[in-house]
């Protein structure tokens, strides 16, 4: 029987571990678009991790603003611009 | 070969980071001294037995936000509306749009039936993080920001005419917002004029009485606790953060091509 803490916080450190493999798809990714959607991803770990470490507060405020508004202004941004980054 | 040093990069951070915590947390463990403050908080945000230093609210983060450090709080929202300003000061030179219907507007019928129901589902929650912020996790910049999560989606999936036929225009929401930091103002300032007129000694974001000023707003209205000042902050801060959002995806949406032409002819 696993302990119920080493459970939720092993949930967490795999969570934050797939937060930077986003991160590093995020950076390299040429295609803007999908670039936000991988900086969303990250956004959607950053919020569970948060959670698993007690600040629902900050859950709160970080999931409108980090998974909605944020990649929203992006995209906004980007369909002013170019889709593609230039080499 | 840059690929590579971004993964190697990325690699040595996350294994530093490791490093760094499991030792540290060997090393140093945070000294008996500071936790006095931690229970200073917890022994004073909701203690009806101890009036003259309790906030009268169960949730110890709202209390610090607005009550034990309302000042902060006044000085951020000052920063988020310089923020809103400077946008709309960017898009001054938009003078007019009236985003006309053109050809098809909006993305495909199921698309709008979901956001139909999705909208309503995060207005509603929205009102209740705002509205329950002094008893359960949340307050009025939270709620403010997640209600302004719905706008967005009714611009990206109908159009932004159908909100300006609704009459969610950027002058509406302007007039929304300067109303909730006006109201703002009004609650920080409202005991100490309570106090002035009554002749007696009075703070500015002055929430329960004080040992040396005995005015307060109520903490309980109709049977329900509402913490006196806290409850209005959010209620306030609810509105002036969803309009002051609104008011930037307004401008966001607005064509590129408009935009530059100075707004339609």
């Amino acid at each position: 029987m696993i302990d119920p803490q080493v459970l939720v916080l092993g949930i967490g450190a795999l969570a934050a571990l797939a937060s930077v493999v986003a991160v590093y798809f995020a950076v390299i990714e040429r295609n803007l678009v999908r670039a936000v959607v991988f900086s969303a991803i990250q956004s959607t770990l950053y919020a569970l991790l948060y959670y698993i470490l007690m600040a629902p507060d900050i859950v709160l405020v970080y999931v409108p603003v980090a998974v909605g508004l944020y990649p929203a202004v992006i995209l906004f941004l980007i369909s002013k611009t170019e889709r593609e980054e230039k080499p | 070969m840059k690929h590579a040093i971004a993964v190697l990069s990325i690699v040595l951070f996350v294994l530093a980071m490791s490093l760094l915590l499991t030792v540290a947390g060997g090393l140093y463990i945070p000294s008996i001294s500071v936790r006095p403050l931690a229970e200073l908080y917890l022994n004073t945000t909701y203690n009806p037995w101890n009036r003259e230093f309790t906030a009268l609210s169960p949730e110890g983060v709202t209390a610090i936000v607005w009550d034990y450090r309302g000042l902060d709080t006044v000085f951020e929202t000052t920063v988020f509306y310089l923020a809103i300003i400077a946008s709309i000061a960017i898009a001054r030179g938009i003078r007019k749009y009236s985003a006309l219907p053109g050809k098809e507007l909006g993305l495909s019928l199921i698309v709008r039936t979901v956001t139909r129901i999705t909208t309503t589902l995060i207005v509603a929650v929205a009102i209740s993080i705002a509205l329950h912020g002094h008893l359960t996790p949340g307050g009025g910049f939270q709620g403010g920001a997640t209600a302004a999560v719905a706008p967005l989606l009714i611009l990206v999936a109908f159009s932004h005419y159908f909100l300006l036929k609704r009459g969610v225009s950027k002058d509406l929401m302007l007039v929304i917002r300067s109303l909730g930091l006006a109201g703002i103002g009004i609650v920080a300032i409202a005991t100490y004029l309570v106090a002035v007129a009554s002749g007696l000694p009075g703070f500015v974001l002055q929430n329960q009485p004080k040992p040396l000023s005995p005015v307060n707003l109520p903490a309980y209205l109709g049977g329900q606790l509402i913490s006196g000042t806290l409850w209005f902050f959010n209620i306030f801060e609810f509105f002036a953060v969803m309009a002051g959002f609104t008011i930037v995806f307004l401008l966001l949406a607005i064509p590129e091509r408009i935009a530059r032409g100075g707004g339609e002819k």
